[in-house]
């Protein structure tokens, strides 16, 4: 538990139970929203997202990995057999963390680590279909192997930069009290 | 400052990069689903057989020239490729129901259930377990084997047929791709079979209606 002397937020937290009433009590509510449930919100969302792109992969290793190869990233199997072997259980770990609030802003760290390549080379082919087939940026879709079958593209961009903007900001957002364990080497 | 803002980060991150991917691989290897790490799942040369897939971002652009290019990528594989007109002749040859032509279906065993070709034997290419040896066993004595999957992007057909060839020494004279695989075969609206290997089972009774 945080020490109120030492910590202002925490002496904050501590006057704002909901029988407070006024104007003073209105902004400890709005206070507690924004330190405790916001942050949860957040996590929830950029949690829930992976373990559910994650379990899609899982559930469907052959197919993914038939999806990997497509971007061409490499000629070797097995680095290619390994990104599909070990990405969506990866991801589903790493949403469990964010999920449950162990480890946030490392787990965040690595969810942006992956979220960004991920779009990249999304958009490095997506702009390659687009040029060589003639088509609008947003017209084109394919199963990126993002989880989620067949998208449209622009649609997957956007998503991928809301979860990534949900990332960033958890990394710099207050120490979360409803995290089952929010720094892992806190002491 | 920034220093020791994201010193701590990144340890974190560092610990969950470790530990996921152990606990990724790990999870791989106790998966009913998981992957073979160390086996080559694309004998054809990658580079050469993924351009293809790229180029067939809708099902709208799975037109009759990239039917062709498939056709020529069999071909150069040493491959012969099947179009529908040519895999119904076989499949109303006689020689089917002596089982010297036989098709094998390599989709997973949810598709092959729902419907595949009647009498088609199943293997999927992925996942082989107990079917290969029966598959093998199967081809044996054929003289036409067509290998098939769910048409269009799909090119697990095409592998199988390679793994047949190279590793199970199956002759390449007797292998055929049938590349326009279920989706086409279901468009002409050809016979199709539920549930196991020669269950006559219609689809539609398999639907209940």
């Amino acid at each position: 538990m945080a020490n109120p002397l030492t910590n202002p937020m925490a002496a904050d937290h501590s006057t704002s139970g909901f029988e407070t009433t006024g104007a003073a009590g209105e902004s400890s509510r709005k206070s507690s929203f924004w330190s405790d449930f916001f942050p949860l919100f957040a996590r929830s969302i950029l949690g829930a997202a992976f373990v559910y792109m994650g379990m899609q992969k899982v559930l469907a290793p052959s197919e993914f990995l038939s999806l990997v190869r497509q971007y061409n990233l490499t000629n070797n199997y097995l680095v290619l057999n390994s990104i599909a072997a070990a990405l969506p259980w990866f991801e589903v770990f790493c949403g469990l963390l964010l999920f449950t609030g162990v480890a946030v802003r490392g787990a965040s760290l690595v969810v942006l680590a992956m979220l960004l390549p991920f779009s990249i080379v999304v958009l490095k082919r997506a702009l390659g279909m687009a040029s060589s087939q003639g088509l609008a940026f947003c017209a084109v879709q394919f199963d990126c192997g993002c989880g989620g079958g067949e998208i449209n593209i622009c649609r997957k961009l956007m998503e991928n930069s809301g979860l990534m903007l949900i990332g960033i900001w958890l990394l710099f957002a207050p120490a979360q009290k409803l995290a089952l364990r929010y720094a892992l080497f806190a002491p | 400052m920034v220093k020791i803002f994201f010193k701590p980060i990144l340890r974190e991150a560092v610990v969950i990069a470790i530990l996921g991917a152990v606990l990724a691989f790990a999870a791989n290897a106790l998966s009913p689903k998981g992957l073979n790490i160390q086996r080559n799942y694309f004998p054809a040369d990658i580079s050469s057989a993924a351009p293809q897939t790229n180029a067939t971002p809708t099902r709208a652009t799975n037109t009759v020239p990239a039917e062709e290019n498939v056709a020529a990528r069999l071909k150069e594989k040493g491959l012969q490729p099947l179009n529908s007109a040519e895999a119904r002749q076989r499949f109303d040859d006689p020689r089917y129901q002596q089982g010297l032509i036989i098709f094998i279906d390599v989709r997973n065993a949810q598709e092959y259930e729902e419907a595949h070709i009647p009498g088609a034997y199943h293997f999927d290419y992925y996942y082989p377990g107990n079917e290969i040896g029966q598959v093998v066993a199967a081809c044996q004595p054929a003289e036409q084997i067509v290998v098939y999957c769910g048409g269009g992007k799909c090119d697990a057909s095409e592998n199988a047929a390679l793994m047949l060839r190279d590793r199970a020494k199956i002759p390449g004279t007797k292998l055929f791709v049938y590349t326009g695989g279920t989706t086409e075969w279901k468009e002409k609206r050809f016979p199709m079979e539920a549930g196991g290997r020669n269950s006559g089972k219609s689809v539609d009774e398999s639907h209940g209606r």
